[in-house]
This record gives C-alpha cells, structure tokens and sequence, in this order.
C-alpha cells in the first residue's frame, strides 16, 4: 500500500495576463517573442493591463496587436508614434506604447519617433533592432551593420553606398523630451532580465508623466541572418553589441528615484 | 533559346536595356525582387542602385537623378505609391521623365501584402493633387513586362511625365518559360536636349503640346526647377496667362497625342454582340473565356487595353462598334468599367466582372456573368 504525500504546489512560471493565450507566427529561436513576454510581464507587475493601449508596427510585429492582451491597433509603416499620440492625447491616464523594428521605426518612420521624443509625448516606445528588415525577406536596415550581408547588399553592406549603422538611442538621449532612453540585449538570460527592469522604468516614467520613453532592444533574426538560433544569439554578443552598446542613455532627473525604488 | 524567368526579372531587364541607369527604392512585397536585381545589376554597368530610407525619399533620389541626365526606374506596392504621390506630383510640375513600377497588391493600406489586385488603377491617374496627367501601362505576361517597360522609358522622354506601368503580384512574382527571340525589341527614344550653343528656356514652348527639349544639371547651361507654378524660364509666378499656360500644356502634351500612346489588342469577331474587354492579368482570362465561348459557338469580340491611361477612347469605340453588350473583367469594384461606360451608347449594356476577395478572375467567371457558358 502506498500512501499519498501531499506536496504543494507552487506556480513559479506562467503566461502573463497580458500575453493573449495564443500561438504566435514568429520564426523558431525568434527574440521578438521573449520581447512579448517581458513588455507583458511588466504590464501584469504594473497592473496597469486593462488600460493599456498597444500601437504595432508593419514588420514582423504586424500581429503584436493580436498578442498583447490589450488594446491595440496597427499603424501604417512608421508611423506607430504618431497614431500613439493621438490615442495619448485624448485619454492621458491610459498608458499607450509602440512597439517596432529598426526599418519602421529606424528608416520610414524615423521621423515619427524623433518628434515624438521632441514633442515629449508621455509614451513608451519598445525598439527591436534585429539588424535586418525580417517580415519583407531580409533586406538591409537602417541598422544592418557595416560588411553584413542583406538581400539587399549582396557582398556586405558598404559606408560608401549606404552609410553607417544608426544608432538609434544615443540619437533619441539627446533630444531634450525624452525622460528615458535605453540599450539592452536579449541574447542570454541575464541581459532579457536587464531589458525587462529597464522595460519597467520606461512605463514608470510614463505612469508619471515624465515624458518621452524608448528601450532598444537588440534582438535576433535566425531566418534572414540565415543561421542556428544559438549563432544568432552569439552573433548579437559578438558583433552587435560592440556596435551597439548596452546602458541607460538618457535618465532625467525625475526618473532615476523610479529605478531606485525596486 | 528559352529561359525560365519572372515578369521582375523581365522588367529589369526591359529597363536595362532601354538606358536605364539609376534605381532607387525600398523593399516592399511583392515589387522589392526588382529592387534586389537592380542592386545587383545596375554597378555592373556603373549605374547606380540604392535603396533609400523610405518611398519619400526614393522618388526625390529619382527626381533628382533623372534631372541629371539619367534614365529612372523606380518600383513599389500600393502603400508605397501614397508615398510617392508627393513627388510624383512634383515630377509631373518639373516635367521629370522616369518610370514607376506598380506591383499592385490589395489594399487598402497594408491590405494583402501576397494578394494581387488592379485596385490602384484610378489612383495612380488621379492620385496627385491638381489631377494633372500621367501614362500608365499595364502588361499581361512576362514578355510584356519586357517590351512595355521599354515602352515606357520612351514615353517618359518622349512627354516628359512619371510614366506608370501597372503590373501585379502574380505577373511579376510567377516564373514563366518564355523564348528570348519573343522579345519585342523597341527602339530606344534617347533624350531631347537643347543644343549647347542655344539659349536655354527650360520651360519654353510654341504650341501648348509641344514638349521642351531638356538640359542636364552640370550641361552647358543653369538649370532651374521649381515645384510651383511657373513661366516659361522656371521661375514662380501668380501671373494668370503664364499659369493657365502652364497647367493647359501639362495637359495637353498628353490628350493631343493620345494616338501615340495607344496600345491595344482587339479581337472583333464578325457578328459578335458581345465585346470583353480587359487588361494586366486579368486579360488572359478574358482571351480564354473568349476562345472557350467560341468553341460553344458564341460570336465574341475582345479588347486587350495596355495603355490604360489617358484612355485610349477612339480605340475602345471602334472596338464597341457594333456590340450589344461589353463585358468590363478587373480584380477591383469597376475602376475601368467606368471609362468604358462612359463611352457607350445608350443602347449598348455594360457588364462588370469583377472580384476583390484575393482570388483570380478566372475565365469561367467571365463565362457565367456573361451567360457564355
Ligand atoms: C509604405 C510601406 N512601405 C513598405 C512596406 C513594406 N514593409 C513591410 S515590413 C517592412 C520592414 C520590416 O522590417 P523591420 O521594421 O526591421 O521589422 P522586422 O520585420 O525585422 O521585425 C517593410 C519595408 C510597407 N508595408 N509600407
Ligand atoms: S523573420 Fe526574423 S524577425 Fe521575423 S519572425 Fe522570423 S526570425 Fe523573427
């Protein structure tokens, strides 16, 4: 006769509320779904789910809006910042956040995200920068970085004909309406925990009124890289990172007590 | 000798070999395979090929370019011709030759980013503001995206106007055999410039369809260009008789040579009642429902129109001459049922065919709506 051992049972890993419980389209070994999970883990903490609106981007991210468990709209190409602010101005106790690639919010929609930051618009701004344009096959982006190889700069992209990688949240510190502005990783577990306090303290700066907020998040793209999904991850230690270094960029004044508090 | 080859791959080399030396663009499905052998193609032959930041942008690197002497192509989807519109407007106020390449999607917006439509058909004819004229032609197969891209660098010289050609996902995307010898060969139209020693009045014309011969930035001489209103020397006026010049003339270099422009296909069987008309993909279906409705022993005439703008109307009369009834086949609601309703007689009956749930208008559709079966 055997007799029962009661043990109890404690949940230590589960789906965010405000990750819709559904499957996503995203490419095996893809960090666009770590990023999901973390922007919604921080919204359950925050518990602000239930008034959050979420603006998605055309990219790979195009079905964001499906995913979050919140609000959410596509914008045109670009142009998610914009309608974001529409929505934010209208309804300011609502918390409103884009999230977009590099070639949305990097090249077409550059200029959305700069006035954005000028104008101050008190919303968060979830920047995946993976180094390539994924939805549309791989071309290069705004931040493909110098000698890599894009469908669209057969032989590695060249300075001479294209330019330098941007470097997207050094650009955004230094316009005065951004209140914070950060660089993390997501390639090991270390950095996603690093990406998700910073993630945070951008929602918190908005929950405050501080202002213009924006984390950078490099992140990979195993399919147009044409690579494992643990190269992809070494690669973005390896040759991202060096490029585009990790850090706070911007802190106003007013947020820092908010990264103290945790 | 034959090859395996897509309508992207026959664009391009349309272009190539009618001159063309500058590119620029940014990828967009299903147009960026264009892009991508541009890139590829154009160093070989010290041309330039870049992909720009945006479809803002790469219209103004081609407005730019083009006013330097070279011969332009640029191609995009849908979301991206609302984003030229701007400076496609600005080409037809500078009377900048170049050639746009339309692979039309569903929209609207982001619509079907892999489904093919004809929904942009009036847009890129009254997409502008002013709704001043360009030319826009539409192939239906891979050997005509070769020949009418030649086509179309010829006419942009030929008038000085953003020249259209109208394909769709599934001409460019879809590989096709086809015999090199098929190729039409056009003759390549270089462009008209103004003689070095002769005075240089950029915008100078004697008869309102005249078009001005050009001079190239850097040339023998200062070249203006203005995105307002302007007299003859491109310079901004408010003047009444210089602008009303202006604006007649932009017009008028187009509908008085409409016959220079027309290209169309017809089909007239004698008795036939029915007319089908067509154009781009949908055409085929058009020329097979005819074949299959003959072979059932109904008269059937057909009308294949590939230069959809400004409209070919003497053509498409002559072609309705005798019909009963035209049967107008498009994947949008009607865009060119409407031109050709307005050219009917009160007697003739118009039939659209037409579909927008992302499927092809397939001949059988063709047959059905016009009681051919
Ligand atoms: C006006 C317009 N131009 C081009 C496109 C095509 N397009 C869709 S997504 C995309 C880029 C996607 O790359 P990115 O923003 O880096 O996001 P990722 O897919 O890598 O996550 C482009 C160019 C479009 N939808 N609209
Ligand atoms: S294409 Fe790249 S960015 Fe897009 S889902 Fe796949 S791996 Fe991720």
């Amino acid at each position: 006769m055997t007799s029962a051992v009661m043990v109890e049972e404690k949940v230590v890993y589960e789906r965010p509320e405000s990750l819709a419980d559904v499957a996503t389209h995203y490419c095996p070994g893809c960090t666009h779904g770590i990023a999901h999970r973390i922007v919604a883990e921080v919204l359950d903490e925050l518990g602000v789910r239930d008034r959050t609106i979420g603006v998605s981007p055309v990219g790979c991210a195009v079905l964001a809006y499906k995913y979050f468990n919140t609000d959410g709209a596509e914008a045109a190409h670009g142009r998610a910042p914009a309608m974001a602010t529409g929505i934010k101005r209208v309804m300011p106790d609502h918390v409103v956040f884009t999230y977009q690639g590099d070639g949305d919010l990097a090249a077409i929609g550059i200029a959305e995200i700069i006035h954005a930051a000028t104008r101050g618009e008190n919303i968060t701004t979830i920047f995946v920068n993976n180094a390539i344009y994924g939805m549309t096959g791989g071309q290069m982006a705004p931040t493909t970085l110098i000698g890599q190889e894009t469908t669209s700069s057969p032989g590695g992209r060249s300075q001479t004909l294209t330019g330098f990688p941007v470097r997207m949240a050094e650009l955004m510190a230094g316009i005065t309406g951004s209140a914070y502005i950060a660089r993390r990783s997501l390639h090991n577990v270390k950095e996603i925990n690093t990406a998700k306090r910073a993630i945070k303290t951008a929602f918190l700066a908005q929950l405050n009124g501080l202002g213009f907020s924006m984390v950078e998040l490099l992140s990979t793209c195993p399919t147009n890289w044409k690579v494992s999904p643990a190269e992809a991850l070494a690669w973005v230690e390896s040759d991202m990172v060096p490029y585009y270094p990790l850090g706070d960029y911007k802190v106003a004044e007013e947020v820092k007590p908010l990264m103290k508090r945790r | 000798m034959r090859e395996f080859i897509d309508g992207a791959e026959a664009i391009v080399r349309g272009a190539l070999d009618a001159g063309c030396d500058f590119f620029a663009g940014y990828p967009i499905t299903p147009a960026t395979p264009i892009l991508l052998h541009m890139v590829r193609e154009l160093p070989k032959i010290d041309g330039v090929a870049i992909q720009a930041e945006d479809e803002i942008a790469s219209m103004g690197f081609c407005i730019g370019a083009a006013m330097t002497g070279c011969r332009v192509l640029t191609a995009t989807s849908g979301p991206g011709i609302s984003l030229y519109s701007e400076n496609i407007g600005l080409a037809i106020m500078g009377e900048v030759p170049l050639v746009i390449i339309n692979v039309q999607r569903m929209g609207p917006s982001t619509g079907g980013a892999t489904t093919t439509a004809q929904g942009d058909i009036q847009f890129m004819r009254w997409g502008m503001s002013g709704g001043y004229p360009v030319i826009v032609l539409s192939p239906t197969n891979v050997l005509e995206c070769y020949s009418l891209t030649r086509r179309a660098f010829n006419l942009a010289e030929r008038f000085r106007v953003p020249v259209f050609l109208a394909t769709d996902k599934e001409t460019v995307a879809t590989r096709t055999t086809v015999n090199i010898s098929a190729y039409e060969q056009v003759p390549v139209r270089e462009r008209t410039l103004t003689a070095a020693e002769a005075e240089f009045i950029p915008y100078h014309v004697a008869q309102p369809d005249e078009v001005p011969p050009m001079s190239p930035y850097g040339g023998p001489h200062v070249v203006r260009f203005t995105s307002s209103s302007h007299n003859e020397r491109g310079y901004l006026t408010k003047n009444p008789a210089d602008v009303e010049g202006l604006n007649r003339h932009l017009v008028a270099k187009i509908d008085e040579h409409v016959d220079e422009i027309t290209l169309v296909m017809t089909d007239i069987q004698p008795g036939a009642e029915t007319l089908i008309v067509s154009y781009g993909l949908t055409a085929r279906a058009a020329l097979e429902a005819a074949e299959l409705a003959r072979a059932a022993g109904h008269a059937v005439s057909t009308l294949v129109i590939y230069s959809l703008w400004p409209v070919p109307e003497a053509a498409i009369r002559a072609a309705l001459d005798g019909v009963r009834r035209v049967l107008v086949a498009e994947l949008n609601l009607g865009q060119y049922r409407r031109e050709i309703e307005r050219l009917v007689r009160d007697d003739q009956q118009v039939i659209g065919v037409h579909r927008v749930d992302g499927q092809l208008i397939s001949p059988h559709d063709i047959l059905q709506k016009g009681e051919l079966l």
